[in-house]
C-alpha cells in the first residue's frame, strides 16, 4: 500500500464528500482492484444481469480486471482470484457473491494464497441481499452494481491487518447433565481433556433418567444411560459440578472465564453414604418432581436410586417467614413438625436452641410469627403460641428437664451482667453458650425482672418461670441477688473484679407522673409497684371503686389484677380512644371480658382527697384529638369547660415507664439521653464507657419480652466479638421489616402458588377459664391445648421453606456428613470452548384446557406415564388409574402442543415413536387393555422405525388418523357422533376426535388418557442466551451457524450446541450431536491456537485528548487511562473489537481496524452517489472466463 | 430508479404503490451477529421486500456514529435504517443500548432540520428474525415514498 494513501484525510475525522470526488478518483487510480463476480448457478445470475454488472465493475476507476464465474467458492473459482492477482499484480481484490457469513474466510484464504494481505479484501453480497429478495430484475442488477461501487470504493482505504493468534485452553466447560451433555464430557475425556460439567440438577441423567424403555429397541433407558453416568462420576478428566449453574461468561474462544454458582447442598459430598438414614427421620413431605409429583419425598433427598453423585442434598427454599418474623429468629417449622410427629422432647429442644425462656414466651409472647404466617394467605395463620404452650407444658408436666449442650469452648473471661430481666438473662444464655464465666446481678430478691414482679399470675403461674431460669443455672450462669448499683456495688468495683465486660440491662423501672396536684396521696399509686407488691407476694388491699390510668399492657394487667383482689368497679381512664390504645388485642378483650370499664378521651388533672387525708376521687377532663404528633398518633387536646369528677378509692398510674439510672446522673463517663438512659453505638450498644454495654429496655424503653431477649442476644454477640479483639460493630440491627420477604421464596413445590389445592382447616383457639371463675382466682386464665389439638394444629403447617430446620437428619447421621450452615460457593473456572447441552421442556399440558390435564386425575402427560410405567416410579410400574384399579381402554393423544398454531408450530420429532413405545408397554403389561392412538400423521423416520410401527399395527393397538379435540368425563350428547351417550358421568373419560379416515367424528370412552406432549426450549434458554450470547431461532431453540453444514456451531467461535438444546430430537440425534460438539471443541484444542479478528480498536495518541469517554462506553474495560501521557489506551488483549468507543469518540483519535470511519463513510458515499471513471482512461481487464 | 414491485411479507402479494414513482435510497447500517445474519435469513427464505435498502454492516450497532446518519442523509439518502440486537441479546454485553441512547438526541436534532421521524428507524432484529427485516424494509420504504424525496443538502442551503 502506498504512503499517500495513509495520509488521506480520513486518517483524521475529517469527512470524504464527494465534493472530493476528484480527490476520492486519485486514490482509486492508485490502486489495481479486482472485481470477481459469481453466478452462484442461478441463484444469483437467474435474477441479475451478469454481463451488465461485469461491464459495469469495468467502468469504475482503479479497477484493472472485472470478471466472473458460476461458482467463485469453487477451486476454479478461487485459483481465478490467485491468478489474476499474480498476473495483473492486483492490490486490491473484491468479490461479488453471496454472504460474507458463507464465504468470507475462504476468499480471504485464496487472496493470502496468492501473496496478498488478506484484508485488501471486500465483500459485497448479491445473494442473500439482492438476488433472493428481489422480485425485480432489473432493480436487482442497479443494486447489485450500487453494492459493488460501494465494495470497490470502500476497499481502496483497506489496510493490511494481521491476524492475531492465541492459544487454545485445553479445558472444557459442558453445561447440562443429559445424554448429549454426558456423551460430550465422556468424548472429551477419553480424549485426554479436562471437562468441568455442570448440571443445575443434583443429579446428572437429564429426561432420560425419568424414561422407562427406549424407542424402537425396547431397550431400558436406566441400563444404557447408568453405565455411562458411572463413567462419567468415576472419569478422572471430569470435574462434575452438579447443583450448579452458569451466572457469567467473559473472554473469548480459547479463553474462557466463567462463573458458576455451586449453591448449597447442606450435605457433604464426599462424607454421604447415601445410607438414608436420614430420610426416616425427616418430617417434611413434599411431591417428588422426579415422580412428576406422583409421590413424595422428603426434605432431604436424591432424585433417583441411581442418582450420580450418589449423594443427598436439602431442599431449602430460604427461612420461613415466621422464623424471619420472630426477634430471636426460632425455627418455628422445625417445632412444629416435632409436634405433629409427636417428638415433644425434640419440639422442645429445637426451641430451647435459640429462646433463652421459652416458657415464658409460651405463656406471654406478643407472636409476630402468627402476623407473618404464610397459611394466613390459605386461611389463617397457626397457633404458633399456643403450640409452644403446648411442648414446653408437656415438658413441664412430664418432669423433662433438659440438659443445656456444652459450651462450645471453655472461655475464661468473666462478663458481668447487670439485671436478671429478659435481656440480661438472653445475653447470660448466649455467653454461657461460648463458654464465657457469666455472673449476674439483680438488684430485687428474685430473679427474672419485670416477668417475675410485673407479670400477674393468672397470665403465667409464677412457678413456671423457674425452668428457664434453673436452665440458664446449669448453663453455669452464677446469680447475685440483692446487688444493686450504686448501692452494693459499681461498675468500677467489677472491673476490678476481672470482668473482662459488663453489659447493663436494668430496664425501666420508673413509673412516670402525672404532674397533677395531690399526685402524692398514698391511694395514688404507680401501677407497676403495685403489681410488684402483689408478685412479692404482699397481702394488698384495694378500695371497691379502683381507676387505672394509662392504656397499655401495665394498664390492664394493673387493672385485671385489681379485679382479683376483690374491686367492685375498675375503670381504665384513657386519654385517647380505644383505636390509639397500645395494649395488645387480646389482653384487651380479656379486660372486656372479665367486665373492666374502659373510659377514653379523659384525663385527670386534679387527684382530690377527703377530710383523712384519703383519696375520693378525681377532677377530670374530657379531651378530643387534634393532629397527629411525631409518634403518629392523635394528639389529645383537653375540651374547654369538659371537667367532672370521678369517685375513686385507689388510682394506679401506668402512663409509661423510664430508666431508673440516677446513680449515672453527673456522671463523667456515662453519657445518657432525656429519658436518663445510656447513649449507645449503633450496631454494638457499647456505651460511652469502653466495654461496658447497655442492652434491652434499658435502651429502647419498654418493650416486650422476645424483643428484650433479641437486643440481649445481640448485645453478648457483640461482646463476644468485643473480648476476642474482632470487629463488633455491627451485631446489633433492627427488626426484620415484612418487605424484605419475597413471598414467591416461601412458595413449597407442594402448594401452588395461589393455593387453590390446600384444604382448609380452621386455626385451633386457645381454650380459657370461664369468666366467673376467672375473676376470683389466680389460676391461668388460657387453658392450653390437649395433645390432639395441638397435633392437629401443627400439622396445618405448610412447610414453606421444605426443610423446616429441625436437624433430626443431623442426629441419624452417623458420618457427619450433614451442615445446615452451607453455603452457595461461587467457582471461576478458565476453559477453551464450551459446550452447551442444556436440553429442553416438556409443553405445560394445562396450557390445553380441553384435554383436561389437572382436572381430571386420570388425564397424564408422556412424561407422567414413563414414571408410572417405570419399575422405580410412584407404583413400581404398575400402570394404575388413581384408584389404584387397572384401566381397560387407554387413549394416547398426538400433538399435543407441537403442530399446533395456537403453541408451537413446529413438529417434536419424537411424540409419535414414543407414543407408539407407550402403546407397546401397555400391551405388554395389561394384554386385554384397549389402546387408542390418536395421530395426525406418522412420523417414522428413523432407523428401524417405521418397523416398529408395523410391529404395533400387529399388536391390535387402534390407529385413529386424527387429532384429539377434548376429553371430559361426561359423554356427549350430540346423536351424530359414534357412541351415543346420555350425558351422565360414569368414572370415564370421552374423548372427542374426527375420525379423518372414516369421515366421521367420534367420542371413545376410555379410563385413562395419555398425552403426547412436545418439548419447547428450556425454561432458562432466555437466561442462558444472554449468558452465553447466543441467538434462538422462532421456536425458542438455540440458534446454529448453520443448520445443515454446522448444526452444533454457534455463531459464538468456541461455543458449541448439542441435543435438544438445538431442537427436538431423539436420543440417537443427541448422542451424535454431543460427540460431534465434543469433535469439534477437539479440534480446536489439538489445533492449539485460534485465529481472532484483528478489527479491535486503537486510540491515535495525537488527537486524543483524554476525556475518557471511551473508558466510559467501553463493555470490557478494554481500555485504560495512561496517566503520564493524560492519553486513553486500548489493551487490544481485551478489545472483542465491537466500536462503541470509535462512535463515541469526540476528538476522532478512536478507531476501528477494518471499520475506520472512512471505511464505512465511503462504502456509504458510494452507495448514494454515481461515479465512474474518466474517460479517457482504458480499462485493462475484464475478460469472460 | 427502475420500477419495483413491494411484496408484502405476509400475504405474499404486491403491495400498491403510493406516490409519483418515487423511490427512495435507503441506508441500512445493521449489526453483523443479528441484523445482518436476520437479513441474510430472509434471502435464504426467500422472502422479498423492495430493493431499496443498502446494507452497510458494522459489527455491532453501537458502531454506529451518529455523524454517518446525518453524512447519508446529507448526501442523498432518504432514510437510514439502524438495526441491532434485542436489548440483553448484545454480543458486545450492551453496544446496542448505547446505539438506544444516541438515537433519540439524533432524532431531536434531526427534527431541528425537518427530517421526519420516520426516516431515521432503530429496530431490534434477532439473527432468527428474517420475516422482521422484511417488514420492517417494506414498511420503511413504504412510508419514506409517501413522505418524499428528502433533499436535505438543498434545503439547507436554500435556508
Amino acid at each position: 500500500m502506498s504512503e499517500e494513501v495513509k495520509e488521506f484525510p480520513g486518517n483524521g475525522k475529517r469527512r470524504l464528500t464527494f465534493t472530493e470526488e476528484e480527490n476520492l478518483r486519485q486514490y482509486l487510480e492508485k490502486e489495481r482492484i479486482g472485481v470477481f463476480i459469481c453466478h452462484c448457478g442461478t441463484n444469483i445470475a437467474g435474477t441479475i444481469d451478469i454481463d451488465e454488472v461485469v461491464n459495469y465493475a469495468k467502468s469504475l476507476p482503479g479497477v484493472a480486471f472485472a470478471g466472473d464465474h458460476k461458482y467463485m467458492c469453487s477451486d476454479p473459482g478461487q485459483n481465478l482470484i490467485k491468478e489474476k492477482i499474480k498476473e495483473l499484480g492486483l492490490t486490491r481484490v473484491v468479490v461479488s457473491s453471496c454472504s460474507p457469513l458463507m464465504h468470507e474466510l475462504t476468499f480471504r484464504h485464496a487472496v493470502a494464497d496468492a501473496g496478498l494481505n488478506e484484508f485488501l479484501f471486500q465483500m459485497a453480497n448479491i445473494r442473500e441481499q439482492v438476488s433472493w429478495v428481489t422480485i425485480d430484475k432489473r432493480a436487482a442488477t442497479e443494486k447489485a452494481k450500487r453494492l459493488i461501487r460501494a465494495a470497490v470504493t470502500r476497499v481502496v482505504f483497506h489496510k493490511p491487518l494481521e491476524v492475531r493468534k492465541v492459544p487454545v485452553n485445553p479445558n472444557t466447560l459442558v453445561v447440562g447433565g443429559g445424554i448429549a451433555g454426558i456423551e460430550s464430557a465422556l468424548k472429551l475425556s477419553e480424549g485426554g481433556h479436562k471437562v468441568y460439567l455442570v448440571e443445575k440438577e443434583p443429579s446428572i441423567g437429564g429426561h432420560m433418567a425419568k424414561f422407562d424403555k427406549t424407542f424402537p429397541t425396547l431397550d431400558c433407558a436406566a441400563c444404557i444411560l447408568t453405565p455411562k453416568m458411572v463413567s462419567v462420576g468415576r472419569s478422572e478428566n471430569i470435574e462434575l459440578l452438579t447443583y450448579s449453574e452458569v451466572e457469567e461468561v467473559s473472554g473469548y474462544v480459547g479463553n474462557f472465564k466463567v462463573k458458576v454458582r455451586k449453591k448449597a447442598r447442606y450435605v457433604n459430598l464426599e462424607t454421604c453414604t447415601a445410607c438414608q438414614d436420614c430420610v426416616a427421620v425427616c418430617p417434611v413431605r413434599v411431591p417428588d418432581e422426579f415422580n412428576q409429583g406422583m409421590s413424595e419425598r422428603t426434605a432431604i433427598y436424591r432424585q433417583f436410586a441411581q442418582a450420580t453423585p450418589n449423594k443427598f442434598l436439602i431442599d431449602k427454599r430460604g427461612p420461613a417467614p415466621c422464623k424471619v418474623a420472630c426477634p430471636i429468629e426460632q425455627d418455628v417449622p422445625g417445632y412444629l413438625a416435632m409436634i405433629a410427629e409427636g417428638k415433644y422432647k425434640e419440639a422442645v429442644e429445637i426451641i430451647r436452641r435459640a429462646n433463652p425462656l421459652p416458657v415464658v414466651c409460651a405463656y406471654v409472647c406478643y407472636h409476630p410469627c402468627e402476623e407473618w404466617c404464610e397459611r394466613k394467605n390459605v386461611d389463617e395463620p397457626l397457633s404458633i403460641r399456643e403450640l409452644k404452650r403446648f411442648a414446653m407444658d408437656w415438658a413441664v408436666k412430664n418432669h423433662i428437664e433438659m440438659v443445656p449442650p456444652p459450651p462450645l469452648e471453655r472461655r475464661d473471661e468473666k462478663v458481668a451482667i447487670v439485671g436478671a430481666g429478659a435481656a440480661g438473662l438472653a445475653s447470660a444464655y448466649v455467653l454461657a453458650q461460648k463458654g464465657y464465666q457469666v455472673e449476674v446481678y439483680e438488684a430485687s430478691s428474685v430473679i427474672g425482672g419485670m416477668m417475675a414482679l410485673g407479670l400477674p399470675p393468672y397470665r403465667m403461674p409464677r412457678q413456671m418461670l423457674k425452668h428457664d431460669i434453673n436452665y440458664i443455672e446449669k448453663m453455669g450462669v452464677k446469680f447475685n441477688v440483692n446487688q444493686t448499683l450504686d448501692k452494693d456495688f459499681t461498675i468500677e468495683d467489677l472491673k476490678n473484679r476481672d470482668f473482662q465486660a459488663i453489659i447493663l440491662a436494668v430496664g425501666t423501672h420508673r413509673g412516670a407522673r402525672l404532674g397533677a396536684p395531690g399526685e402524692d396521696l398514698p391511694q395514688v399509686e404507680q401501677g407497676l409497684d403495685f403489681l410488684k407488691r402483689v408478685n412479692l407476694g404482699e397481702q394488698v388491699r384495694v378500695g371497691k371503686k379502683v381507676c387505672v390510668i394509662g392504656g397499655g399492657n401495665t394498664a390492664i394487667d394493673v387493672a385485671r389484677t385489681a379485679l382479683r383482689l376483690g374491686a367492685e368497679e375498675v375503670t381504665i381512664v384513657y386519654r385517647r380512644s380505644k383505636a390509639e390504645m397500645p395494649a395488645s388485642g387480646e389482653e384487651f378483650s380479656a379486660a372486656e371480658e372479665e367486665g373492666v370499664k374502659f373510659e377514653y378521651l379523659t384525663l385527670p388533672i386534679e387527684f382530690l382527697a377527703d377530710e383523712n387525708g384519703s383519696l375520693r376521687g378525681m377532677t377530670c377532663v374530657r379531651m378530643e384529638l387534634g393532629e397527629p404528633d411525631e409518634s403518629g398518633r392523635r394528639r389529645p387536646i383537653p375540651v374547654k369547660g369538659s371537667e367532672f369528677f370521678m369517685d375513686a378509692d385507689n388510682v394506679y398510674l401506668a402512663i409509661g415507664l423510664v430508666p431508673a439510672t440516677d446513680y449515672f446522673a453527673g456522671s463523667e463517663d456515662m453519657k445518657l439521653d432525656k429519658w436518663n438512659a445510656p447513649i449507645v453505638q449503633t450496631g454494638s450498644w457499647e456505651t460511652s464507657i469502653p466495654g461496658v454495654f447497655a442492652a434491652g429496655d434499658l435502651v429502647t424503653g419498654p418493650s416486650t419480652i422476645v424483643k428484650a431477649m433479641r437486643w440481649g442476644k445481640q448485645v453478648a454477640n457483640a461482646v463476644d466479638k468485643f473480648i476476642k479483639g474482632l470487629d463488633y460493630s455491627s451485631e446489633v440491627t433492627d427488626l426484620p421489616d415484612p418487605s424484605v420477604l419475597r413471598r414467591n421464596d416461601f412458595i413449597n413445590p407442594k402448594w401452588r402458588a395461589d393455593y387453590s389445592n390446600v384444604p382448609h382447616f380452621r386455626r385451633s383457639e386457645m381454650p380459657m377459664l370461664a369468666i366467673t371463675e376467672r375473676i376470683r382466682s389466680w389460676e391461668c386464665v388460657e387453658l392450653g391445648f390437649s395433645e390432639e389439638v395441638a397435633r392437629e394444629e401443627a400439622r396445618r403447617c405448610l412447610q414453606c421453606g421444605v426443610c423446616v430446620e429441625c436437624w433430626e437428619c443431623v442426629k441419624a447421621c452417623q458420618p457427619k456428613a450433614i451442615d445446615h450452615f452451607d453455603k452457595d460457593e461461587v467457582l471461576e473456572l478458565e476453559v477453551g470452548n464450551i459446550i452447551l447441552a442444556t436440553g429442553f421442556k416438556t409443553f405445560d399440558a394445562g396450557r390445553a384446557k380441553q384435554f383436561g390435564y389437572g382436572r381430571y386425575d386420570n388425564v397424564l402427560t408422556s412424561l407422567d406415564f414413563e414414571r408410572l410405567s417405570h419399575s422405580g416410579g410412584p407404583t413400581g410400574g404398575r400402570m394404575v388409574k388413581s384408584d389404584g384399579t387397572l384401566p381397560k381402554a387407554i387413549a394416547i393423544l398426538h400433538c399435543i402442543g407441537s403442530r399446533d398454531q395456537h403453541y408451537n408450530e413446529y413438529c417434536s420429532r419424537v411424540c409419535c415413536m414414543y407414543s407408539l413405545k407407550m402403546a407397546h408397554l401397555i400391551k405388554e403389561k395389561i394384554p386385554d387393555c384397549e389402546v387408542y392412538e390418536l395421530y395426525i400423521d406418522m412420523r417414522c423416520f428413523g432407523k428401524g422405525y417405521e418397523e416398529f410401527y408395523n410391529r404395533l399395527l400387529h399388536e391390535r393397538v387402534h390407529f385413529i388418523r386424527g387429532k384429539g379435540a377434548e376429553v371430559n368425563d361426561y359423554p356427549s350428547l350430540d346423536p351424530t357422533l359414534r357412541f351415543e351417550g346420555n350425558g351422565k358421568k360414569s368414572g370415564k373419560l370421552f374423548v372427542r376426535v374426527e375420525d379423518t379416515l372414516l369421515g366421521i367424528p367420534r367420542e371413545i370412552p376410555v379410563d385413562m388418557v395419555i398425552l403426547s406432549v412436545g418439548l419447547e426450549s428450556s425454561a432458562d434458554a432466555g437466561k442462558l442466551q444472554q449468558i452465553f450470547k447466543l441467538s434462538r431461532s422462532k421456536d425458542g431453540f438455540f440458534l446454529e451457524k448453520h443448520p445443515k453444514l454446522a448444526p452444533v456451531n454457534t455463531a459464538s467461535d468456541g461455543i458449541f450446541i448439542a441435543g435438544c438444546a438445538q431442537g427436538p430430537k431423539d436420543i440417537p440425534d443427541s448422542v451424535a450431536q454431543g460427540a460431534a460438539a465434543s469433535a469439534s471443541v477437539m479440534a480446536l484444542i489439538n489445533t492449539g491456537e485460534v485465529v481472532l479478528e484483528p478489527t479491535t480498536s486503537h486510540i491515535d495518541e495525537e488527537i486524543c485528548t483524554g476525556c475518557k469517554t471511551c473508558i466510559t462506553v467501553c463493555p470490557y474495560d478494554a481500555i485504560f487511562f495512561e496517566e503520564v501521557k493524560k492519553i486513553s489506551v486500548v489493551n487490544e488483549a481485551l478489545c472483542k473489537g465491537c466500536g462503541t468507543c470509535v462512535s463515541a469518540c469526540p476528538s476522532g483519535a478512536a478507531r476501528q481496524w477494518g471499520f475506520d470511519d472512512i471505511q464505512i463513510e465511503s462504502e456509504l458515499s458510494a452507495i448514494l452517489k454515481e461515479y465512474k471513471r474518466e474517460p479517457e482512461v482504458t480499462a485493462s481487464g475484464g475478460q469472460r472466463i | 430508479m427502475a420500477e419495483v414491485t413491494t411484496i408484502d411479507a405476509t400475504t405474499k402479494k404486491p403491495i400498491e404503490v403510493s406516490g409519483n414513482g418515487f423511490e427512495p435510497k435507503i441506508i441500512g447500517f445493521l449489526c453483523w451477529w443479528c441484523a445482518y445474519t436476520g437479513a441474510d435469513l430472509a434471502g435464504t427464505a426467500r422472502m422479498k421486500y423492495p430493493p431499496n435498502v443498502s446494507v452497510i454492516r458494522v459489527m455491532c450497532s453501537g458502531r454506529v456514529d451518529p455523524s454517518f446518519i446525518v453524512k447519508a442523509l446529507r448526501e442523498g439518502a432518504d432514510g437510514v435504517l439502524v438495526a441491532g440486537c434485542h436489548p440483553g441479546d448484545c454480543h458486545y454485553i450492551n453496544g446496542n443500548m448505547k446505539t438506544a441512547g444516541r438515537m433519540p438526541l439524533l432524532k431531536r436534532m434531526l427534527a431541528q432540520f425537518g427530517v421526519e421521524d420516520e426516516r431515521v428507524r432503530l429496530e431490534w432484529i434477532s439473527a432468527s428474525e428474517g420475516d422482521k427485516f422484511a417488514e420492517v424494509v417494506n414498511d420503511m420504504t413504504e412510508k419514506i415514498r409517501k413522505l418524499g424525496p428528502l433533499n436535505l443538502s438543498k434545503n439547507l442551503e436554500a435556508k
